[in-house]
């Protein structure tokens, strides 16, 4: 380089190197103390760097608590910041840093969905430096948000090639491998994440592990400021995506043993934590991990999901709030998503569970009322309009019930095909019954644990 | 600066534009559609570059690998798949080619495609001969003859006469090459392959030169005048290609490099930091993207002749320039 392009463009050379991770399906939950310290840091901070990073990443925190609106907030003012950077380091005549602001400022438009602009962003910031692998990383990464997984494949093959550090080029190869994993070449993308974690775990990468364990340094990030935390983020991240490939293709043990190496780093990380569930031997074994996941992250869409389908014994209120719904008790499910949502009022994903919870117009049920009828009145029960509930307090319906208790003439509760009900109080009948039997009655209300509150009007022993 | 900051912030531009001139008339591609000359047909959702040759208009979109072939005269489109990321396309003898820079392929449409090397970044052509320059693997390639090495990393690849030019940013110099005479098409690789090196091979020019277009210049008598925009600087600056030996020797001297910004002193030629540069005759036109503002120069002055145009939406005419405002195409004439 000559010395006028060396005094041009130097400074931003050695300004700290962003590295953009992509970002895993689920992360564990940042506190909205984690948040209120992220947004102290960032008011303290002045550099664009350190400005932009953490926009950025608490653009990501939002998004991981499914809060799109608060995400698209912290992408906007990522994207303010580094457009003025372009127009403060192009005024400044440096060259390398208004390519670099260009970069991020084509990463914020496309995490904001905006793909031509981000793509016209993206050309421009490589015709200044096509040399530069962090350049190529973030047009990888941008791409991929956008759904683009070629042309993310070929800038990560770019970054791959003009890599010169052993970090970089680790960096580099696990950008390409979450590309090509995107375009479905699961193949070349394992044998790449072989070489990355292996690299990462080999003695070549022991000063930058002691640094890490001396600043307990463990916060996983999606853009990495610094070789230490870029290194505990690159190795969390390529992990869990062997983990994740091993997995599809059924070898259950090496994902395993991938796994393991995460939680080895940090013990909260939901999607190592939900991959061992998926994979434990044994269902007490899969309840205790997915307690541990619904700890670290109660709202992340894709451990809800993954739940959802293998809903085992529950240990949170989120997993029970899950049982509930799915078990069609709306009105349980609701009680607890309310509670949930008066501690994170903006979540999405509660407000989405919150909505599915909701039952349709209430309907009376028929005088001898099927389960269906008669959950579906304990779930919109509220919603009852005043005729229905004067309709309601005549009509009687009669139903075969199981009481709870031995046979006798003295019952208090039971079920009614699986639906609680109560008596307001133990009522005696004349007669000696069996636990099950057919009882007419009218429906009072909703009593305590979502149980129909009947008053009794004769008993009947079945033949 | 809170000005400038605003504008930067507030005007903003909508990219998906692209603008060129033919005999038809200025051809403009924008919100799916291509117009010209009051007809109009179903283009790109996002146009990404447009050339043309007498009678057609090509439109890429290199976001959906898409392209369409307007036919000027019959007011027909016709629309391609392409390969991945259709980033430049060319004209050559009447044949289209379409450089997929992602795909690393350049597709002759209606013909054979050529596999190419690592980041095609730039395609020219000469008298017919399509060249490509491949950006991260420093390659320089004829299609149907055959390859050199060049220094990668080039933000610029142009052709003139049997000279091609390569620009870098970084190291702030225009490599200068030599395509070899037309008509070699063929020719064995070896020592005389077509496509060699000439020397001197460098210029310093600039801090940081990022665009170049030729100002002149050319003859049997004279050097080509090449003006190469350097934002760094805030200045377009004119130097002479270097000449072989043989040229200089028949021209009776060896001309330096003149590498003086057009205006002298020490007075930015632009207020901003342009990093475009295209001429036609004698009508040259800047370009700044980070300001999305057009300019036209001359030796003595340069003005502004718009804000917010996006990259890629103007062009040289045959008198002047145009470009899009957003709503339609403004034209000035400058000749």
């Amino acid at each position: 380089m000559s010395s006028r392009a060396s005094s041009t463009l130097c400074s931003a050379l050695c300004a700290l190197i962003l590295l953009v991770l992509p970002l895993t399906a689920q992360q564990r939950l940042a506190s909205d103390f984690e948040i209120a310290q992220m947004e102290k840091q960032l008011a303290g901070s002045r550099d664009f760097q350190a400005q932009l990073s953490g926009r950025l990443n608490l653009g990501d925190v939002r998004a991981a608590r499914n809060e799109p609106s608060l995400a698209r907030a912290e992408y906007a003012k990522a994207l303010e910041l580094a457009e003025r950077e372009r127009v403060d380091a192009r005024r400044a005549s440096s060259l390398t840093r208004y390519a670099n602001a260009t970069s991020y400022a084509a990463l914020a438009q496309a995490k904001l969905g905006r793909d031509a602009a981000a793509f016209a962003l993206l050309e421009e910031a490589a015709r200044y430096v096509s040399d530069d692998a962090e350049t190529w990383n973030l047009y990888a990464s941008a791409m991929r948000l956008l759904g683009h997984p070629r042309k993310a494949v070929s800038a990560a093959r770019n970054a791959v090639a003009v890599a010169k550090k052993p970090l970089d080029l680790a960096v580099q190869q696990h950008a390409l491998a979450t590309a090509l994993v995107d375009a479905g070449d699961d193949r070349e993308a394992e044998r790449l994440l072989v070489t990355v974690t292996e690299a990462l775990r080999s003695p070549a990468f022991a000063e930058l592990r002691e640094e890490a364990a001396e600043r307990e340094a463990f916060e996983v990030y999606t853009t990495a400021r610094g070789d230490v935390a870029a290194y505990v983020s690159l190795l969390n991240r390529a992990q869990l995506r062997l983990a994740a490939l091993y997995e599809k293709r059924g070898a259950a043990a090496e994902a395993r043993v991938q796994y393991t190496r995460v939680l080895e780093g940090r013990t909260d990380d939901v999607t190592a934590l939900a991959g061992l569930a998926r994979l434990a031997p044994n269902e007490a074994e899969a309840a205790r991990l997915y307690r541990d996941a619904f700890q670290a992250n109660p709202f992340s869409p894709a451990l809800i999901r993954e739940y959802r389908k293998n809903p085992v014994a529950p240990a949170t209120d989120m997993q029970r709030a899950l049982v509930h719904l799915e078990r069609g008790e709306l009105r349980a499910a609701r009680a607890i998503f309310d509670a949930l949502l008066a501690k994170f009022p903006a979540n999405e994903t509660l407000l989405s569970l919150r909505r599915e919870s909701e039952s349709g117009n209430a309907a009376l049920p028929s005088p001898t009322p099927s389960a269906n009828e008669l959950r579906a009145l304990v779930n919109a029960f509220e919603r009852l309009t005043p005729e229905q509930r004067t309709a309601l307090d005549r009509a009687t319906f009669a139903s075969v019930v199981t009481f709870d208790g031995e046979p006798g003439n003295t019952f208090a509760s039971g079920t009614i095909d699986g639906v609680a009900f109560r008596f307001s109080e133990p009522t005696i009948f004349n007669g000696t019954f069996a636990t099950t039997a057919r009882l007419t009655y009218r429906i009072l209300g909703i009593g305590e644990g979502d149980a129909l509150l009947l008053e009794p009007l004769g008993l009947e022993a079945l033949p | 600066m809170k000005r400038v900051f605003l504008m930067a912030l507030f005007a903003l531009p909508s990219f998906a534009q692209v603008l060129t001139d033919t005999p038809h008339g200025v051809v403009v591609a924008h919100d799916a559609r291509i117009e010209w000359a009051g007809r109009s047909v179903p283009g790109v959702e996002h146009a990404t570059f447009i050339t043309a040759d007498a009678d057609r208009a090509v439109v890429l979109d290199a976001l959906n690998n898409e392209a369409v072939i307007a036919d000027l005269a019959r007011g027909t489109a016709q629309r391609l798949r392409t390969a991945e990321t259709p980033i430049a396309a060319i004209f050559a003898n009447r044949e289209l080619y379409i450089l997929a820079r992602d795909a690393r392929v350049l597709q002759h449409v209606g013909g054979e495609d050529t596999p190419l090397d690592a980041d095609p970044s730039h395609l020219a052509q000469a008298g017919g001969r399509v060249f490509v320059y491949s950006r991260t693997a420093g390659v320089l390639r004829e299609i149907g003859g055959e390859k050199v090495e060049v220094p990668p990393f080039a933000s610029d690849f142009e052709i003139a006469g049997e000279q091609f030019f390569l620009t870098y940013p970084r190291e702030g110099k225009v490599v200068i090459g030599r395509i070899g005479p037309i008509g070699q098409i063929g020719r064995p690789i070896g020592p005389m392959s077509p496509i060699r090196p000439i020397r001197p091979t460098t210029l310093n020019i600039g801090s940081v030169p990022t665009d170049l277009a030729f100002a002149g210049g050319g003859t049997a008598l004279t050097a080509r005048i090449l003006a190469v925009a350097d934002p760094s600087a805030k200045r377009v600056w004119l130097a002479e290609s270097t000449q072989s030996t043989t040229e200089a020797v028949a021209r009776g001297f060896l001309r330096g490099l003149l590498g003086l910004g057009l205006f002298g002193g020490r007075a930015s030629q632009f207020p901003t930091g342009v990093d475009r540069v295209e001429t036609r005759g004698k009508v040259w036109i800047a370009y700044d993207s980070s300001t999305r503002t057009l300019y036209h120069f001359t030796r003595k002055q340069s003005t502004v002749l718009a804000r917010g145009v996006a990259p890629g939406a103007f062009a040289l005419t045959e008198d002047g320039v145009a470009w899009w405002d957003g709503t339609s195409v403004a034209q000035k004439r400058l000749r």
